[in-house]
């Protein structure tokens, strides 16, 4: 019976060791890893440049938005889930992925008239 | 021009008009004073306008990811206000008598106050980003008329539909007012919890995992149905494990201070008499 009881503690601390080593790994490779690769993408005249980015599929990267226009725009994707409002003449980070393979649209909320591009996960 | 700057404003006005129909109609129904919602709308408004003035220099905090923290801590913020504002509100004795009573005496300010910080961060945030586009926009002299038409049309548009709920919450009989203005209550709280989840993943502080399902499929997130449940109950056609778990930790807390205090759900004899 106490042998019992015993062996059902030992396991129960050993699932909560395996759930903190899990988040552990997880907050590891979300943020202690240098190797997140960056990509920068320039907005002149209500249009991203470039208007295709390609970024490693199941990878997470890192988006370096440098708004070149005097007016603010808001970086926004249904399809990545984001939504960022930059500042004119200034730069901004935000994170996406890791991305299963395929396209990924995105636009400019403020001029989505001109401001429209993809991001492609391969 | 036009069009998008009616679909920007319109979407930002949405959610807080909402917002502001379900608490008013909560307010009227249970006979509070609205006076609350006019101080939490012009303190918004101030706000809204620091904040759109300073956003530059609240994104470049933490490594350029300020604004995702500063937008997630104010939707934790409205998540925690409105719970509290609830477990008060419905103070657990049969509706009307709270009010009069010395316990709706003692918390009224109490609810009033967390009526109007939740319009007001609410307003903070929409507002601030309705602020940026139409200070960036007047750069523009070419096309600042369209756009001043357009975002009055949207601000109209969801101004009117916040009355609409308004009017259609008050017009219902008295528990199902209160059952149905709990649940969109609920509603909220999720998405906000959620919302506020998915910029901590956007900003990096909380490991992105890939999507829990797709119903981009069947309801897209940029058709009018899908925009529209976005702005209403936070629908997302690709959501993470974390913003589902988020969006229920927000919808189940409300719910359970609704049936914990339910018996404030019960008509009294004035509302019968109604």
């Amino acid at each position: 019976m106490i042998r019992a009881r015993y062996r059902c503690v030992s396991d129960r601390s050993g699932f909560v060791r395996a759930i903190i080593l899990m988040w552990m790994t997880m907050l590891g490779s979300a943020s202690a890893y240098a190797a997140t690769p960056i990509v920068e993408i320039v907005i002149r005249d209500h249009l991203f440049f470039p208007d295709t980015v390609e970024v490693p599929a199941n990878t997470k990267v890192k988006l370096l938005i440098d708004n070149q226009d005097p007016t603010p725009e808001e970086f926004e994707s249904y399809e990545l889930n984001r939504e960022k409002v930059i500042g004119g003449n200034s730069k901004s980070v935000l994170f996406i992925g890791p991305l299963a393979p395929g396209e990924y649209p995105f636009f400019g909320e403020f001029y989505p008239k001109t401001a429209q591009g993809k991001v492609v996960a391969k | 021009m036009l069009l998008s700057s009616v679909i920007l404003v319109l979407q930002e006005t949405l959610e807080a008009a909402f917002l502001i129909g379900v608490l008013t109609a909560l307010g009227h129904l249970q006979h509070r004073p609205a006076r609350w919602l006019l101080v939490g709308i012009g303190a918004g408004l101030i706000f809204a306008s620091v904040y759109a003035q300073n956003i530059q220099l609240v994104s470049e905090w933490f490594d350029y990811v300020g604004q995702e923290l500063v937008n997630a801590g104010l939707q934790i913020m409205i998540a925690l206000l409105l719970t509290l504002y609830l477990w008060r509100a419905l103070d657990g004795s049969p509706a009307g008598e709270g009010v009069s009573g010395p316990s709706g005496a003692r918390h009224g300010w109490l609810i009033s106050t967390a009526a109007a910080l939740t319009v007001l961060l609410a307003i903070t945030r929409e507002g601030s980003e309705v602020l940026i586009y139409l200070w960036g926009v007047i750069h523009q002299s070419d096309s600042y008329q369209a756009v001043l038409i357009g975002s009055s049309i949207g601000f109209g548009i969801g101004l009117s539909m916040g009355c609409l709920l308004f009017y259609a919450l008050v017009s219902l009989p008295f528990p199902w007012a209160m059952r149905l203005a709990i649940i969109l209550l609920a509603l909220f709280t999720g998405n906000m919890l959620a919302q506020a989840v998915l910029l901590l993943i956007q900003a990096d502080w909380i490991p992105s995992t890939q999507p829990l399902w797709d119903s981009s499929g069947w309801l897209p997130e940029h058709a009018l149905m899908g925009r529209l449940l976005y702005a209403l109950v936070g629908y997302e056609a690709t959501p993470s494990a974390w913003e589902v778990a988020a969006y229920l930790v927000g919808f189940t807390g409300i719910m359970c201070v609704a049936w914990r205090r339910r018996a404030s759900l019960r008509p009294t004899l004035i509302h019968v008499a109604n």
